[in-house]
């Protein structure tokens, strides 16, 4: 389904998904990211792109798995599989939209992960494409994508100026298109050929290189015990923005926070992790295999670039950029790819 | 004005001469139109090291991590390090003198001075661009700093104290006192905001308005610890809230490592998160010497400074202290004076 939708009767068709929770992006507190759409609130599309993915909406930072307590000296499990409402995500760049297909991989090709799914089942996604790159740290088409991919996503948007071309890609996308009926326009000749035109363009700005894809995995395997992951590494503070940030990092640590020791109570609480931790590999033993940051740098490249590619045929990165943008040190993946290639 | 070839000539006739092992600077990066850090080990690469307003990061970190690395080492590698430092850097490196984290023969300080400016918020830079990239930014010299923005042609001058970071606009001590060598003009007042400015604006407010606030940070907050891990003060190998760093060796107990109190979940909500981040400021009261890292890598940028700032103003206010100010003072918090009015510290 392809419709055309002005400006302004965005808000209508927002307003007629009154049974969905709405985020859109927002900007405040100096930077972008998703906000919750309440009635009346203006939503704006300027954006650039999110400082956190979608994958928060489907992956949380912090998942509840079930609820313990003690009765009667007897531990009680009580489940808490998220029920949420069904949620519609506003301005989604095509490189997050591209993440979510890995993740649905990672979620379901060996343990079909319930909370996973039971919130993804909820999700639409609301593609925007780029018309141009937001970032010069932008290289979707470097790792197969395009400022106007439909992959992952439900709905694909096209700025025209003035209005907006609008593709319903998924059933589930149609489904929510078909609610707006009476907001959107028919498509006549013109819009077509305007979009592709846009299209076209959006993918002639020069992006950042990764030269040949295919021959990255056996570079990254050469270069295991290459004494350049240390030398990259050298400034890498350890933090976790690269991982947290990115739409494809999926990595969890699962803990047991007791809230009463009296009662036994607590939760089984499923985080976010990071394998630029200390604790991310250290044994029980005291042994750390990734005892300095250059091993861990190597370890989230490989793990996009080379073991990703080994069990799922394809990049672990959708080339979005925020690991270099937002890397308070300046490391840059590219980069490292291009100096693991030479 | 800071002549930068002054500072690669003086970077590498220190390593020429082998006084140091390696100078700490700053070059341009691939990543961003801010410089990134560099560690220079051959006097050719000095030519690298550049000095401008996006020279945002303290250095300092890395003479930590340095001490760090070669204590950890088989063979040692204990000669000094040259550092490229701001005002409120060489600061920092005063205040782990006077921890005795290393001896003042350690390192040289490049003291570089910013002359009546200082460096780029890059928040407020993000404000003036609405979240969109710059891809040039440069410093006339003059009241300007010019921007250009990605994806743009044009080139806009915004005024430097629109888009100077709050702690530089509230410096008084822009050339750094400790150094073995300044570069640039030894300019001491400047006429932008007085010092504790922001952090006396922040109180200003009710304080359920501050507390909505801080709930609201709080709750932003991904705990990715890069506030912690960029921080040159947070040495401690194992982080009382940061439970990524359980330091676990061959000596340590099953007893042990079952029993650890963990003060803080990782569960990254408003509780666990405001429980890290004011340990965090309490561990840092007297020791934080205002370079603002924490505030800069926040990716969802938390005013953090203020938390720190709002203390150093209680450590100044009370006992006039400032933290880095002078390597020969005891440090606030290992010191006591028996004129002290308080019972409890006799």
């Amino acid at each position: 389904m392809e419709k055309i939708l002005s400006q302004e009767k965005l808000r209508e068709w927002v307003d007629m998904l009154d049974d969905c929770e709405v985020y859109a992006p927002a900007f405040a507190d100096s930077v972008w990211n998703h906000a919750k759409i309440e009635a009346g609130v203006n939503i704006d599309l300027s954006h650039t792109n999110t400082i956190g993915s979608v994958k928060e909406f489907v992956f949380p930072q912090r998942e509840v798995f079930f609820r313990f307590e003690k009765k009667d000296g007897v531990p009680v499990l009580t489940p808490t599989l998220p029920d949420p409402k069904p949620t519609v995500v506003f301005g989604v760049r095509p490189c997050d939209g591209r993440g979510m297909p890995r993740n649905d991989t990672v979620f379901n090709k060996e343990f079909e992960d319930p909370y996973y799914w039971a919130r993804r089942d909820k999700l639409t996604l609301v593609g925007l494409a780029c018309n141009q790159p937001h970032s010069p740290n932008c290289f979707c088409q470097s790792v197969g994508g395009s400022p106007h991919s439909e992959d992952g996503l439900d709905i694909l948007m096209t700025d025209l100026g003035d209005r907006y071309h609008v593709k319903g890609v998924t059933a589930k996308g149609v489904e929510a298109m078909e609610r707006g009926r009476d907001a959107f326009d028919t498509v006549c000749d013109g819009d077509q050929t305007e979009v592709e035109k846009i299209h076209e363009a959006s993918r002639s700005h020069p992006q950042r290189p990764l030269g040949n894809l295919d021959a990255i995995p056996e570079a990254i395997r050469e270069s295991f015990d290459s004494p350049l992951w240390a030398d990259m590494a050298q400034h890498c503070i350890g933090c976790g923005i690269c991982t947290f940030l990115c739409p494809t990092c999926h990595c969890f640590d699962i803990n047991d926070e007791v809230t009463s020791p009296t009662t036994g109570e607590g939760e089984r609480v499923r985080t976010w992790d990071n394998c630029q931790f200390p604790d991310f590999t250290m044994h029980t033993s005291g042994h750390n295999p990734r005892a300095d940051l250059g091993s861990r740098l190597r370890q989230r490249v490989s793990h996009k670039f080379l073991y990703f590619v080994e069990n799922h045929k394809t990049q672990q990165c959708t080339g979005c950029g925020r690991c270099i943008t937002e890397c308070p040190v300046g490391i840059d993946i590219v980069a490292v790819l291009e100096r693991v290639s030479q | 004005m800071v002549n930068v070839e002054e500072i690669r000539d003086y970077a590498a006739s220190l390593l020429e001469k082998e006084e140091v092992k390696a100078v700490l600077g700053f070059r341009r990066g691939s990543a961003s139109a801010f410089a990134e850090p560099c560690t220079i080990t051959d006097a050719g690469e000095a030519a690298s090291l550049v000095w401008d307003p996006t020279c945002l990061n303290n250095l300092a970190l890395y003479l930590v991590k340095d001490r760090k690395q070669q204590a950890a080492a088989k063979t040692p590698d204990n000669r000094p390090v040259g550092i490229v430092a701001k005002g409120c850097d060489s600061r920092a490196v005063g205040v782990l003198l006077q921890e005795n984290f290393f001896k003042r023969e350690d390192v040289v300080v490049i003291g570089v001075s910013c002359e009546g400016t200082g460096v780029v918020d890059a928040n407020k830079l993000s404000d003036k661009l609405k979240g969109r990239t710059a891809s040039l930014i440069t410093f006339s010299g003059a009241g300007d700093i010019n921007v250009s923005v990605y994806g743009d042609e044009t080139e806009t001058a915004i005024p430097a104290r629109e888009i100077l970071a709050d702690r530089c606009l509230e410096c008084r001590a822009a050339a750094p006192a400790l150094h073995d060598v300044v570069f640039g003009d030894t300019v001491e007042a400047r006429d932008f905001n007085e010092p504790f400015h922001a952090a006396k604006e922040a109180e200003s407010v009710s304080e359920d308005e501050r507390w909505a606030t801080w709930e609201h940070h709080f709750d932003r907050c991904l705990r990715c610890f890069a506030c912690r891990a960029v921080c040159p003060m947070c040495y401690c190998p194992e982080c009382v809230v940061d439970s990524t760093t359980f330091v676990v060796t061959l000596g340590t107990s099953a007893e042990e490592k079952a029993n650890r109190i963990r003060w803080c979940e990782r569960s990254a909500n408003t509780s666990e998160s405001a429980v890290y981040h004011l340990t965090r400021a309490i561990h840092l009261a007297g020791r934080c010497i205002d370079c603002g890292e924490c505030e800069r890598v926040c990716p969802v940028n938390i005013p953090l400074r203020l938390l720190n700032t709002k203390l150093e103003k209680e450590a100044f206010e009370m006992f006039e202290y400032q933290a880095g100010h002078d390597i020969e003072q005891a440090s606030l918090l290992s010191s006591f004076r028996d004129e002290d009015p308080n019972s409890f510290i006799r």
